[in-house]
């Protein structure tokens, strides 16, 4: 995987905290999305953050990544302060991320869509793109170099050259974790992965995920509603409920936080007789 | 030029302003409304607009030598260009842009386009077959007079712009009330009636709002009919104002109109009011600064004369988009991520 | 037209058609050649004669013989037929047909020219998606650009500075540029508060914005001062051999002002974006309406010169062109070099990191976004692409047509060469150039014609062919959009998506694919249809 890491990855760990996050609030208008949110992500974990519908997960992710300025708290990549920085100003610092809703290129086939990711990391310009100079063809190879290694480790290479939007359901999602790769991240945030995927595909994503972070060296932070993949995948949760934390820590932790199965559940719910991860697992996919 | 003069001058232009911002107003409804609901740039409704402007005029016409009230005339002028551009603007929809719901965006534009310039040359064909262009309005006497001038001696609002030496014709009293009997008429059918909730459905959600019953392609109909006879009263209204009109006439107010809906918010119907407005006084304020001295002479910029009128909106058009890029009223669009 | 790589889109099973080109080609260049020379007319009996001369049969054979080198482009046929008929059309038939008609031509130059504006166009709305309504106002600039220096303007600017201002040339000069270098600092300053983030809405943006624009102003006003005493060596102009520096001057011209233009609106979307490059596009021509010491105002410039090499003329003169020919056929050449360069520049860009960049940022600009590319520069790059184009030709328009008013560069122009983008098939180079070719012909030769060959038949004005431009134009196009919506020659990408559903691929069945059954309103977002960008039909309020 030597192919796709850049100098960014490539450089030895400052501490074992790659992504330092604090205070980070969301006001939209008078409503707070996000309030007061701290997060240390350890360097090459899998982490998740999870919550009910609506509890600012999508929000807190897109304050990381640019798409919205916090109101108030401060993201560190690295010791590297990433507020004020423009979307493609963080991927260019090492953050890349999957959408909810599915984000691909319409018209481009999987290859040119994962070659896209490659955009910040390519050298070559305007100039070079004109004239056709040997940093030109260097580049486009290296991008189409990183696509083809980026799907082949999703599993995707049989369809480099279908059109993305002919992909089945699950394999877009791929696509778009293979689009995100090919920007070397040094983290990589995958937002509901798992949503319309089939069990099958939901213990191969499991794997995928194990492979970005064994395989690759990429930490990996995802907002999952799959209460199964979460548990079974992640080293640390984060728990959000109307924009607040209210738990946090490791899988079986979290598993037995009452807060965490009110906010789920509802009160009443949270005391019944039931085996407590049936009941947060049926509670998530409700 | 002192103060005791500027000032009652500025009012006056202000209010001529005004008078001209209720015909872009409604010109600007009528491209406001057919965007709420398809998000298409009706290019064609400056052509709408004419034809209403041409039916007002044939009205008027035909009544010349008959001896009528005036106001009757004018009512029936109003009839007619309404049903005439709203049935157009029903035509043009369903000939040429119901085939293409599911085109991509730039289709449907460029049909408007080839439509507005097919109507341009059909409306000059057929006044021209009578042998006319140019088509002077022949307005019932009475409504070029003077409301309420300088030298007349009348109450109220009458005696205050006499007062400050501003001359309003009745022709442009009738315009400003025709204008805000439209638009209290168009507030009360979109707000509160059934139909006009199933526009606001059909304008918000065009699928949800059939899944709810809501027949969409009738309400899309209703709109285009609605903003069609918006486009024939504001033509008879253009026509009462200037005076003549042409074929090719729609073009520069339909620009201005389009304008000013995209100011007050493109889709928002107070918002195309409000921009109508602003644009009408900013034109007119343009208009006289060669009045008071092209002052702006600095890179030999010629005078600013009345051609700067358009650029004029423009250039606020630009300004209010840099800091509210979905106009004064627009709702703002932030895209779901 | 021979960069396009010829053959690269051969229809399938398609019979090799090298000799039907070649007899069609031998056909057509004789028709034309027969109709536009005298000498050879002459011999024709008289009624075969009077029929070639019919204004609109003329117009015809020339339309039937620009067609064959789209036959040679489309048609399966060997290589070596296709480049003998696009080469001996292009440098021999054209030019010969040209020498006892100039109109022949001049109408070529015509068709080269709105060509690269539609190509320029296409990076913009094609590649992009960034609906650009006032463009002709690029090709303006290039073309004042090379109007004013290229003709008695630029002595009679000099000349009015001469007389009407005081010895202060160097003062406002320095003045000028003080206040450049000021607002520029600020400008950078401003830029670092809170961030990378450019606050183009904002008060102080604004005013350094506009210190800047007075800034240049007054440069440019200081220098004309300061070169005022030449006013006299000017009066015809600056030597035409500077015609090639202008070329490259009014790319960087159109390019700057496509910046200057694009940098304040280009985070509006959408419709936002159309009517304010529209509004745009009008301020540009009311100031070369009103600038009249500069422009001549309405009136316009003329003469304009052009450039002329020697060696060029006498080869020129050699093949039985007169004088006053030369320029025009000197030009053409210029033109069909001009074209095979931006050919050839677009789809180097085309296929590329920019133009994959551009296409992104059309499908989705936050997803883009956030794979790393920059919206801002990215666009401006394609704005300032497009610009350069329509720069570059300006400069060639204003020296062909020897004359440039305000009233050449209206919004009625601009709309046309959207309309040529599109119904040549939006994003697809060889479409863009069909579609302006095919505009350009129907406007200049055939509608015209077909005016001039009814004009015996004593139709009433009113529905004289010739008046009913409009009409058939927009016919033309309402009818395209409705049958042939993604254009004559759409894009192998168009083509792509609007026949993905006549050929899934073997590993997709819907059991495969959970997106209808799981999550329908993400499965319909993604298969969102045709060339508008997902974000355009979710604004669209649900049309998909």
């Amino acid at each position: 995987m030597t192919a796709i890491s850049n100098r960014a990855s490539a450089r030895p760990a400052p501490s074992s905290t790659i992504l330092s996050i604090k205070g980070l609030t969301k006001i939209f208008g008078g409503l707070t999305a996000v309030n007061s949110v701290d997060l240390e992500i350890p360097r090459q974990s899998i982490v998740s953050v999870i919550g009910p519908n609506g509890a600012g997960k999508t929000t807190f992710f897109n304050m990381i990544t640019g798409i919205y300025e916090p109101s108030s708290g401060s993201v560190d990549l690295d010791g590297v302060s990433l507020l004020g920085l423009r979307p493609d100003q963080v991927t260019s610092a090492g953050i890349a991320r999957t959408f909810q809703n599915i984000r691909l290129f319409a018209s481009m086939d999987s290859q040119e869509n994962v070659m896209v990711g490659r955009h910040s990391r390519l050298k070559a310009g305007y100039i070079d793109s004109l004239l056709r100079t040997k940093r030109f063809h260097e580049s486009e190879k290296e991008a189409e170099d990183v696509a083809n290694l980026m799907l082949e480790f999703v599993g995707l290479s049989r369809f480099r050259h279908e059109l993305a939007t002919n992909l089945p359901y699950g394999d877009q999602r791929k696509l778009e974790i293979a689009r995100a790769l090919a920007t070397s991240p040094k983290l990589v945030l995958l937002d509901e992965p798992a949503a319309g995927m089939n069990p099958r595909e939901t213990e191969e994503l499991k794997s995928l995920i194990r492979r970005i972070r064994d395989d690759l060296g990429v930490t990996v932070c995802l907002i999952e509603h799959d209460m199964r993949l979460v548990m079974t995948l992640s080293e640390y949760i984060t728990v959000l409920d109307y924009g607040s934390k209210i738990a946090e820590g490791l899988p079986h932790e979290v598993r037995n936080n009452p807060k965490v199965m009110e906010a789920y559940l509802g009160r009443g719910a949270a005391a019944g007789e039931y085996g407590k991860e049936e009941q947060l697992k049926g509670g998530a996919n409700a | 030029m002192d103060f005791a003069t500027l000032a009652p001058f500025l009012v006056g232009v202000v209010i001529s302003g005004l008078v001209l911002g209720f015909v872009y107003a409604i010109i600007a409804l009528g491209y406001t409304m057919v965007y709420g609901v398809l998000q298409l740039i009706n290019f064609a409704h400056s052509e709408v607009f004419v034809t209403g402007a041409v039916v007002g005029f044939e009205i008027f016409r035909v009544l010349n030598g008959v001896e009528m009230n005036g106001y009757l005339k004018l009512l029936l002028a109003l009839i007619a260009a309404m049903v005439a551009s709203g049935l157009l603007n029903i035509l043009i929809e369903r000939l040429a842009y119901r085939p293409l719901r599911n085109a991509p965006r730039l289709v449907p534009l460029i049909t408007a386009i080839g439509v507005s310039l097919i109507l341009q040359d059909l409306i000059r064909i057929i006044e021209g077959f009578q042998g006319r262009f140019d088509l002077t309005y022949q307005l019932p006497t009475g409504f070029s007079t003077p409301f309420c001038g300088p030298e007349s001696s009348c109450a109220g609002v009458g005696k205050f712009l006499g007062g400050i030496g501003i001359s309003l014709q009745i022709k442009e009293v009738i315009v400003v009330l025709v204008a805000l009997v439209s638009l209290a008429a168009l507030n009360y059918l979109v707000n509160f009636t059934k139909l006009g909730r199933a526009i606001r459905a059909v304008a918000q959600d065009r699928v949800t709002a059939g899944l709810m019953g809501i027949d969409a392609n009738g309400i899309i109909s209703l709109t285009f009919l609605i903003g069609g006879a918006l486009g024939g009263i504001s033509g008879v209204l253009f026509g009462l104002k200037f005076g003549t009109v042409n074929a090719y006439s729609g073009f520069d107010p339909g620009i201005v109109a389009f304008t000013a809906a995209v100011l007050g918010g493109i889709g928002s119907i107070p918002g195309a009011v409000l921009g109508g407005l602003v644009l009408g006084v900013i034109q007119n304020l343009i208009g006289v600064t060669n009045i008071l001295g092209g002052a702006l002479n600095i890179a030999n910029l010629g005078v600013i004369d009345s051609s700067y009128q358009r650029i004029g909106a423009f250039l606020v058009l630009v300004l209010i988009l840099i800091f509210k890029p979905t106009g004064l009223l627009g709702r703002s669009n932030v895209e779901k991520v | 037209m021979t960069a396009i790589r010829p053959g690269s889109q051969p229809p399938v099973a398609a019979p090799d058609r090298s000799v039907a080109l070649i007899v069609l080609a031998v056909i057509s260049s004789a028709l034309l050649l027969i109709s536009q020379e005298s000498s050879w007319l002459a011999r024709l009996p008289s009624a075969l004669a009077n029929f070639l001369k019919n204004p609109l049969v003329a117009s015809l054979v020339l339309t039937f013989f620009l067609a064959n080198l789209l036959f040679a482009y489309r048609w399966k046929a060997s290589l070596w037929a296709k480049l003998l008929v696009g080469g001996l059309s292009l440098f021999l038939i054209l030019p010969w047909a040209g020498r006892d008609n100039t109109s022949v031509l001049d109408l070529a130059i015509q068709i080269g020219i709105f060509a690269a504006l539609s190509l320029g166009l296409n990076i913009v709305v094609g590649l992009a998606g960034l609906l650009d309504l006032g463009y002709i106002a690029f090709f303006a600039v290039g073309a004042y650009t090379w109007g004013i220096f290229g003709s008695g303007q630029i002595g009679k600017v000099l000349t009015y500075f001469k007389d009407n201002s005081a010895n202060n040339g160097p003062v406002v000069a320095v003045g000028g540029l003080v206040l450049l270098i000021v607002t520029a600092l600020s400008l950078r300053a401003i830029n670092r508060v809170g961030g990378k983030r450019t606050p183009v809405a904002s008060w102080a943006f604004l005013l350094a914005a506009l210190g800047l624009v007075i800034g240049v102003t007054l440069l440019v006003r200081g220098l004309v001062m300061l070169a005022a005493a030449n006013a006299a060596g000017l009066t015809s102009g600056v030597n035409p051999n500077f015609f090639w520096l202008f070329l490259i001057l009014a790319i960087a011209a159109a390019a700057s002002v496509g910046v200057l233009i694009g940098l304040p609106v280009l985070k509006l979307k959408g419709d936002y974006l159309a009517i304010i490059t529209l509004g745009l596009g009008e301020v540009i021509r009311v100031l070369a309406n009103n600038l009249s010491t500069y422009t001549n105002g309405s009136q316009g410039i003329t003469p304009i010169g052009s450039a002329s090499v020697p060696w060029f003329n006498s080869l020129a003169g050699a093949i039985g062109f007169t004088p006053d020919q030369y320029s025009l056929f000197f030009l053409y050449f210029v033109v069909l070099i001009i074209i095979a360069v931006i050919i050839l520049a677009n789809m180097r860009l085309d296929r590329s990191k920019i133009g994959r960049a551009w296409i992104a940022i059309r499908e989705d600009e936050i997803a883009a976004q956030a794979m790393g590319v920059p919206l801002v520069q990215t666009k401006l790059i394609a704005f300032a692409t497009g610009a350069s184009f329509a720069g570059i030709m300006g400069v060639i328009f204003a020296a062909k047509q020897g004359f440039i008013s305000p009233e050449s560069f209206i919004l009625n122009q601009s709309i046309s060469v959207l309309s040529m983008v599109v119904l040549g098939g939006l994003g697809s180079i060889p479409g863009v150039i069909l579609g302006a070719a095919v505009v350009t012909i129907l406007n200049i030769s055939l509608l015209p014609s077909l005016g001039e060959a009814t004009a015996s038949l004593n139709l009433p004005p009113q529905v004289n062919p010739a008046q009913l431009q409009r009409l058939v134009f927009g016919g033309i196009l309402v009818a395209m959009m409705l049958f042939r919506p993604e254009g004559l020659l759409p894009s192998v990408r168009q083509r792509r998506m609007m026949h993905e559903d006549d050929d899934p691929s073997g590993n997709m069945t819907p059991q495969d694919s959970l997106a209808g059954e799981l999550k329908p309103e993400n499965a319909a977002e993604v298969y969102s249809p045709g060339v508008a960008t997902r974000a355009d039909n979710e604004r669209g309020g649900g049309t998909q």
